[in-house]
């Protein structure tokens, strides 16, 4: 970015070499590792526009191009995958904006507080996460039947209570990942902002929000992406087909043994992924647009 | 590509914070009489809730979930209305969600480690008594389909029926069947109706089908001759029950034997020779699980080479993908390069595919004698990926390093930014070189961001049950050795097959008593590497 | 740095509301279904809850009793409901298979299931399947086994014998006309004991001990019989010679045999319209003997179970029985799933379809796969075995008692 307008004039002239050095291997380093990334995906691909029903039986990719498994995925009633995308979209969209949220006060509370238990506490979010789930399942089903006895709206079979336990799960990693770039913004700034008259809710809101933005978009895309993935606590909370998300309803699709229909799940899958992708293509430019000047500790 | 111009600012990047203005200072000083008002009314939201709640809660007589919703309540009350208590004040909404659902979890699990909770033990202990009656009652053989109608006296219910011969008889519970040649019938033959008994239709039957399903009519005067039940309201059979429980002696009998199945406190009811009636029920069992993941045999012969394993799978899958994503972040951070959307774009997409999915085109693209990888990179050579076992150990990393190394690009390229550009572009000025720039500057301050979650990737790898059981199910398996682990089997793996695959089954007790034991071999590293990284922060 | 209290935390309400926000719109909506005395909760995957919407209906109609059909995935359903039913939030009714039983009734999770006069109206394989320990727990509906697929434009005879296949699939293979002899999916860390259970049978070593009354006694195992060691040393031989290869997978095998590269391929009903789809001229034959006896296929049989802790006894009973156990429900459900209908009068009137009746001819002398909860143990050393023993990795019958010590002691817990 340091590159003067005064030298543009020169930069045409610059030779392959020179350009190679600059920029030309990241492009080589770029399409290695689009190879490295995509080709297993290929496979999905080319599976989603065969009829025939098998995911990986033969090394023939893109033998037939036929998007009737598209359609079809549109046009099964017991299987609304529209619904499912819907949820999928709603329900991920709320539980990031939450984890987000919820993550960046504390993260805030860490990086400019300072209290008892400080840093236990920041270790013990670590921790926490740490143990192997493997009742998780059994303990958030009692937990869940447990909570729809009070709130019948927020137990088993609402999307509200499933975000709620995705919610659970905003404190930790995410956390962390804010605050350390928390850290990264000068306290100067605050106390310039306090001297002002703001409050510690307007300095928070006002400012530091909008100055860690790039690790906002990160955090809220990684639990984006964590949440539309989610299988198992999903598949327990949600039992209607209206209401359940994609990885969940995606999953019947070959779950049985006997009558797998992988093409059908690699189309539903393909659309899947397009949220992601457009999510990170619009968080994109706040991931990347970087602090400016003055932002120095 | 609004940041490919060199020298342009990005139009949507904050400014500088000198001239940042905080939004919404209304009057600088003074409190904000409207968000006193949002704060109170949400807190009456929340509290008309939790009031609810605690109503509720009280009827219910949960002495243990009314007290700590209650001092929940009390304590957020406390939290926002007093001055101060400003950490707590934002805190506390992510904490409460992380107490409900995390921390129960883990409380949860771990009171699992004490009981014998798994296959065979799933239950409350009325409950397997009634399973236990219930499948020992069996249909006397070649007895006859009675043709029922169920009636009503005085709130108790009776059985009138017609056997095929036409006979009419009533009965009830502790009243056996006697003749009722005075009921009424229909058409077919079928008695429907008696005097003094009101006749039950359908609907009736369903609402108080839990009391009919009970009732047991004895044939005779005689209880080894067997009484009547119905399973669907329209017709009884005749049953004899081969075990009886007795009540007041706490054991099951065997009526025809007269043999006892006592409940011996295993949570089971056991004869003298120790065979068990199955279903058993939930017990504490205190520290027996504990006591058995130690002695587990089949565990501690492999137990050494698992763990060396699990450590070098764990490490070498945070290195990997933290290298390589980082290393895509640092070259893609560069703004005159174009095409970096695009780049970016595609380096996520293994990260928005379902990983099981992945990993099934992983097991297709690596398969020895059709899989890609052979076919086409290697030119039909019939290397063995995944069953030779350290092709497999390698080839899950290299697995794992697909799935995982976009999350490390991500994070890296978000970090990046916190690297102010003045502080590269000094050194630059005093003539050092790139990878000096890097190494001495850039690196050190992005490890301070991100060595938390290096750690806490380390803790998830160690615990990535399910890559390997994707892959290769912990496989390939030396089935000559006698041992159950495989070359990729890593110690969560190992325990779910100690804990689930052999004996009774799925045996969550010992399940859990595994994973505190796990958890604390990854709590005591990850707070070891996280003491060293407490050295590298700068606590501003 | 310190923080100066203020009083006015805007933040906090925010905090607050989010909370809040969340607590007051789950008031709002309502989606719970209530549970009052008189509504059967029936957990099917969506393929069966397309047939079972209008017998729902039917039954609430005609009964006034409503069924709500709760849409899960098949994999999940023997799990949930065990995990669920002791907490009394569990479904009365689940669709799930035979094997299931064992374990179903080890945790105390199933009812007993009275058919009376009706079981005579069903397949014997199905209610034998449907039972444990001599009582029923459920109502069939399905039964379905494995045969051999054959190309009969590559093979136009059927093989009497194993030995006779592998040369007729070699002649072919050497003809040029196919690629493989033989095809059978397998996995590469666990083979496939379901599929090749038929080849292990005809050398006479079953699983478990069968008793008088056709039910396996699962103290008794009987894969150590001199019959097992024979059929190890056959794996072996036939790993050898290239016609079993564990790295021809499910998905592998049927798009070769599709794609008309072997004269024949052992699997199941699911994997045949594929093949006709695909234009192969196929016919459904018995599985050839290979060690002599009988080649005879493990029976899968599909069925309805209602919960212990149900309380809905009478009407679930009678949905069952009455309702599902129908000659037009049966044919509708094996009309959807392609399976072979467990009733009688229904398998009969499905005998028009020429796949259906072959492959029913092929399971008829068929046992089912045992349902005992010793079979999870079972599984993994049976196939992790025959991969080593198929890829030549040890001495066959070293390797095949190997595996039955290790059953025995984990049986024996």
């Amino acid at each position: 970015m340091a590159t003067l307008p005064a030298s543009v004039p020169v930069r045409r002239r610059r030779s392959a070499a020179r350009w190679f050095a600059d920029t030309g291997w990241r492009h080589l380093v770029g399409i290695a590792v689009v190879i490295f990334a995509t080709f297993p995906l290929l496979y999905v691909l080319s599976a989603s526009l065969n009829p025939t029903g098998t995911l990986v039986g033969s090394n023939v990719l893109f033998r037939s191009l036929d998007i009737s498994n598209y359609i079809e995925l549109f046009n099964r009633p017991q299987q609304p995958y529209a619904a499912w995308f819907a949820n999928t979209l709603v329900i991920g969209l709320i539980a990031a904006a939450g984890t987000v949220f919820l993550g960046a006060l504390a993260a805030y509370a860490f990086s400019r507080m300072r209290f008892t238990g400080r840093r236990v506490g920041l270790l013990s979010l670590l921790l926490v996460q740490m143990f192997p789930q493997l009742l998780g399942v059994v303990a958030i089903f009692l937990l869940l039947s447990g909570i729809g006895d009070i709130f019948p709206a927020l137990g088993l079979g609402s999307q509200l209570g499933l975000i709620m336990v995705y919610l659970g799960g905003a404190l930790g990693v995410n956390t962390y990942l804010m605050y350390g770039f928390f850290n990264t913004v000068p306290a100067s700034i605050d106390e310039a902002a306090k001297l002002d008259g703001a409050s510690h809710a307007q300095i928070f809101f006002g400012i530091i929000l909008r100055l860690v933005a790039p690790i906002l978009a990160v955090v809220g895309l990684l639990s984006f992406v964590g949440t539309t993935n989610e299988f198992v606590i999903a598949s327990i909370v949600l039992s209607d087909p209206q209401t359940q998300t994609l990885a969940v309803g995606l999953y019947q699709f070959v779950s049985q043994e006997t009558s797998k229909n992988w093409t059908l799940f690699s189309a539903g899958a393909v659309l899947a992924a397009i949220p992601v992708m457009a999510l990170f293509l619009f968080l994109q430019r706040y991931i990347v647009s970087g602090l400016t000047a003055g932002s120095v500790k | 590509m609004t940041t490919s111009t060199p020298g342009t600012t990005p139009p949507l990047a904050p400014r500088p914070a000198a001239t940042a203005k905080p939004r919404g200072v209304h009057h600088p000083g003074t409190p904000s009489v409207r968000s006193m008002l949002i704060k109170i009314s949400l807190l009456a939201i929340v509290d008309s809730l939790a009031v609810f709640a605690l109503f509720t809660l009280l009827l219910k007589e949960s002495w243990v979930v009314f007290g700590i919703a209650l001092a929940v309540t009390l304590a957020i009350n406390y939290i926002y209305l007093k001055p101060g208590l400003l950490p707590a004040k934002y805190l506390a909404p992510g904490i409460f969600f992380l107490a409900i659902f995390q921390i129960f979890v883990v409380v949860y699990s771990g009171y699992i480690a004490f009981t014998n909770y798994g296959d065979g033990h799933n239950g409350s202990k009325e409950d397997a008594i009634e399973s236990i009656i219930a499948n020992a009652r069996t249909r006397v053989p070649d007895s006859p389909t009675y043709r029922l109608t169920v009636l009503e006296q005085f709130g108790t219910f009776s059985f009138l029926v017609t056997t095929p011969e036409g006979e009419v008889f009533v009965g009830g519970e502790d009243r056996p069947l006697d003749e009722a040649p005075s009921a009424r019938l229909d058409s077919t033959g079928k008695a429907i109706e008696l005097d003094g008994y009101t006749t039950l239709d359908f609907g009736s039957l369903i609402q108080n089908q839990s009391v009919i399903a009970d009732l047991s009519v004895p044939l005779t005067d005689d209880p080894n001759d067997g009484a009547l039940r119905t399973p669907d309201g329209s017709s009884a059979y005749l049953y004899t029950s081969a075990l009886e429980y007795d009540a007041e002696a706490d054991a099951i009998v065997d009526t025809a034997t007269g043999e006892r199945f006592l409940d011996r406190g295993d949570g089971a009811f056991a004869n003298e020779a120790g065979r068990e009636l199955s279903p058993g029920w939930k017990i504490d069992v205190g520290f027996d699980n504990f006591a058995r993941a130690f002695t587990e045999e089949s565990i501690r012969g492999p137990l050494l080479g698992v763990i060396a394993w699990t450590f070098a799978f764990a490490l070498l899958s945070v290195g990997m993908t933290f290298a390589l994503g980082l290393f895509l972040a640092i070259v893609f951070n560069e703004a005159r390069m174009r095409g970096r959307k695009f780049y970016r774009i595609v380096l996520i997409l293994p990260y928005a595919f379902p990983s099981f999915l992945s990993g099934l085109v992983w097991l297709g693209l690596l398969n020895q004698d059709f899989g890609f990888v052979n076919q086409v990179v290697f030119g039909g050579a019939a290397i063995p990926w995944l069953t030779d076992p350290w092709l497999a150990k390698a080839s899950v990393l290299i697995v794992n390093l697909w799935l995982g190394f976009p999350y490390m690009f991500l994070i890296c390229t978000g970090a990046l930014q916190s690297i102010p550009d003045e502080l590269t572009e000094a050194a630059r000025v005093d003539g050092a070189r790139p990878w000096a720039i890097f190494r001495l500057i850039k690196f050190p301050l992005l490890l301070v961001s991100v060595a938390p979650l290096l750690i806490s990737s380390f803790a998830f790898n160690f615990n990535n049950f399910n890559v390997i059981y994707m892959l290769t199910g912990g496989g390939p398996r030396n089935v000559s050795a006698g041992v159950d682990a495989g070359a990729t089997d890593l110690l969560i793996t190992l325990v779910y097959k100690v804990a689930f695959g052999s004996g009774t089954g799925r045996d969550y007790g010992l399940a859990s008593a595994f994973a505190i034991l796990i958890f604390i071999i990854v709590a005591v590293v990850s707070i070891i590497g996280f003491r060293r990284t407490r050295a590298l922060e700068d606590l501003n | 740095m310190r923080v100066q209290s203020t009083p006015r935390a805007l933040l906090s309400s925010v905090a607050v509301a989010a909370v809040g926000a969340l607590a007051l719109a789950g008031c709002s909506t309502g989606p719970e279904t209530p549970q009052y005395s008189g509504t059967l909760t029936v957990w099917v995957d969506a393929d069966r809850a397309a047939v079972l919407e209008d017998v729902a209906a039917q039954f609430q109609e005609e009964r006034g009793v409503e069924v709500t059909l709760v849409q899960k995935d098949f994999g999940d359903i023997r799990d949930d409901f065990t995990t669920q039913v002791p907490t009394g939030e569990g479904p009365d009714i689940i669709v799930g298979a035979h094997d299931w039983l064992g374990k179903l009734v080890q945790n105390g999770v199933v009812a007993p299931l009275e058919l009376g006069d009706k079981a005579s109206e069903f397949q014997q394989v199905a209610i034998n399947a449907m039972s444990y320990e001599g009582q029923n727990y459920g109502l069939p509906y399905s039964v379905e086994n494995i045969a051999l697929l054959r190309n009969t434009d590559l093979a136009p005879t059927a093989p009497t014998t194993f030995d006779e296949l592998i040369a007729m699939g070699q002649a072919s293979v050497d003809a040029g006309d196919s690629e493989y002899p033989f095809l059978v999916g397998l996995d590469p860390n666990a083979a496939d004991p379901y599929h090749l259970y038929p080849l292990q049978a005809s050398f006479g070593a079953t699983v478990f001990e069968i008793t008088p009354d056709g039910t396996y006694d699962p103290t008794k195992l009987a894969l150590g019989v001199a019959g097992g060691e024979a059929f190890a040393q056959k794996l072996a031989e036939w790993g050898a010679m290239g016609v079993l290869n564990t790295n021809i997978s499910g998905d592998i095998a049927k798009e070769e045999f599709n794609a008309g590269k072997s004269p024949f391929y052992l699997t199941g009903p699911w994997n045949v319209p594929a093949a006709a789809e695909a234009g192969i001229n196929y016919s459904i034959d018995a599985i050839p003997s290979a060690g002599g006896e009988t080649a005879t296929p493990f029976v899968g049989v599909q069925g309805f179970y209602i919960s212990s802790k149900s309380e809905n006894a009478l009407a679930a009973n009678e949905f069952l029985v009455n309702y599902v156990g129908t000659e037009a429900v049966q044919t509708a459900l094996y009309e959807v799933g392609g399976r072979a209908p467990a009733l009688i009068s229904a398998f009969e009137a499905a005998q028009g379809d020429a796949d259906v009746a072959a492959f029913g001819a092929v399971g008829a002398n068929g046992v089912p796969m045992p349902n005992v909860p010793a079979m999870d143990s079972v599984w993994a050393d049976w196939g992790a075995t025959e991969v080593a023993i198929i890829n030549g990795q040890g001495d066959p019958v070293e390797l095949w008692q190997a595996m039955v010590a290790s059953i025995q002691s984990k049986i024996e817990g």
